[in-house]
């Protein structure tokens, strides 16, 4: 097999790779700063006991939960354009790759703040901090430190997830693969060599993970 | 209006479900008072205090902080808190924020006092507790001893009018003890209103006027220390002490 496979045909769409390359991270770092603000009002909600902020955000993370992306993601491609809102590709890709995200992401801002211990809301209720104030100087600036290293990983997850975006012609990355695999008819070439970008991409997140754990691990000592 | 005192408890009751957790409580402690509860695990001592802050709620009878009805829609829980510092058997120290940080930040947040100034009274106080070298420590650098300390010190950085004390040294090495009571009984001397559970009865005798009794939700017995210890009133008690006291 190996002696068939054609490095020059590589070399020859790298510029396709690179710009298919690009478009994912840039892509991804969108639909995260997404997901981030999805997460944070759904866990906002899912954290009050008011049951009529809790109900809506629990059934919306367990609608995201229960079904597969590739649903969600053409249940707006085809479902969006019905209402009467065309959006181009990109944006609907983006779209969804937040929303979906977004409820992992609330589930793991909420297991973060669920971390911290009881004794810390009760020293700052007995100092007369009001619900505010507690959030903002207590809770949330230690939550904050345990969630970092699975919002990372949830990153990952993303990146690769952004990979179903080929399906409704986003030109990222495995479109650049599909490209390659159908025009020459070199599926080993085109999908071989996406794995191994999407590879040094999860080496690039992975690294940002070591990192921040290794900043939090001198923070450690603080806690 | 009848006087009343600092922390009033009129008929109070509570119920953890079916159990009756805190009995027709009725208590008053006056200004500049110190009481020391004791009683049996499960007798209803921490909840007891844990009332006065509102950090549990009552569910029938009256009680009166420092003027005002707790569960009265006219007090304001949030700002009656800032009168009423709390120290807990497990510290609770903000474990992200230096020992001075812990000791100012309600200060500078809550009761709106600038920056330097709650800085300088935060090394005042901490030195007042014995630790002006662990100003930038944070606790996880600071033995329980220590920490209990800072943990005084934050309450006191409020210039709250009452200090209510959750088994304080429950959770301490033995040799860190003292150190922790020896600040409680600075504390007492400077005229502070308290509330202490502890069964720690050689700081009962140094400064408790009262030292109340409690079982099973109920308040048994309360009398001066002196009292107390050398003539226990009910079998009860007299079995507590015998216990507390036997080694």
């Amino acid at each position: 097999m190996l002696e068939n496979f054609s490095f020059r045909t590589i070399a020859e769409y790298l510029p396709l790779f690179g710009q298919g390359l690009v478009t994912t991270v840039w892509l991804s770092a969108l639909s995260f700063i997404g997901a981030l603000v999805v997460g944070i009002v759904l866990c906002a909600a899912n954290l009050q006991r008011a049951w009529m902020f809790r109900a809506p955000a629990k059934a919306y993370i367990d609608a995201v939960r229960a079904t597969p992306l590739l649903a969600q993601l053409y249940f707006l491609y085809f479902g969006l354009p019905r209402l009467g809102f065309v959006l181009p590709e990109l944006v609907v890709g983006i779209l969804a790759l937040s929303l979906n995200s977004g409820a992992y992401v609330a589930e793991i801002i909420r297991a973060g703040i669920l971390s911290i211990p009881r004794g810390q809301v009760e020293a700052s209720v007995a100092s007369g901090m009001t619900y505010a104030q507690r959030m903002r100087l207590v809770i949330l600036p230690q939550a904050f430190k345990v969630t970092i290293p699975p919002l990372l990983g949830q990153a990952i997850v993303l990146v690769k997830d952004s990979a179903l975006l080929s399906l409704i012609s986003v030109a990222e990355l495995t479109r650049a693969g599909q490209l390659l695999a159908s025009d020459r008819f070199m599926p080993a070439e085109g999908f071989i060599t996406i794995a191994a970008f999407y590879l040094l991409l999860y080496y690039g997140l992975k690294g940002l993970a070591v990192l921040s754990s290794r900043w939090l691990g001198t923070a450690g000592a603080r806690i | 209006m009848t006087k009343t005192g600092m922390i009033d408890f009129r008929g109070v009751n509570k119920w953890f479900g079916a159990l009756n957790v805190l009995k027709d409580i009725t208590l008053s402690v006056e200004p500049r008072e110190v009481v020391v509860v004791c009683g049996p695990s499960g007798s209803g001592k921490s909840t007891l205090i844990r009332c006065i802050n509102g950090l549990e709620t009552i569910k029938d009878g009256d009680l009166v902080v420092d003027g005002q009805r707790l569960g009265d829609p006219a007090t304001n829980m949030t700002r009656l808190r800032t009168e009423i510092g709390f120290v807990f058997q497990s510290f609770n120290l903000y474990p992200h924020k230096t020992a001075l940080e812990n000791v100012t930040l309600a200060p500078i947040h809550v009761r709106k006092i600038p920056r330097a100034e709650a800085d300088k009274a935060g090394r005042e106080l901490l030195a007042k507790v014995g630790l002006a070298d662990k100003v930038n420590a944070y606790p996880a650098q600071l033995s329980g001893g220590q920490q209990q300390r800072v943990a005084i010190a934050r309450c006191l950085g409020m210039r709250p009018k009452i200090m209510l004390f959750d088994e304080p040294t429950s959770a301490l090495d033995p040799e860190m003890i003292s150190e922790v009571l020896d600040v409680m009984v600075a504390v007492a001397e400077e005229g502070m209103t308290m509330m202490v559970v502890t069964h720690e009865m050689g700081f009962a005798r140094k400064v408790a006027q009262r030292v109340v009794f409690m079982d099973a939700g109920a308040i048994v017995e309360a009398g001066t220390p002196e009292e107390f210890f050398s003539d226990p009133k009910t079998d009860r008690s007299r079995a507590f002490l015998s216990k507390i006291l036997r080694h």
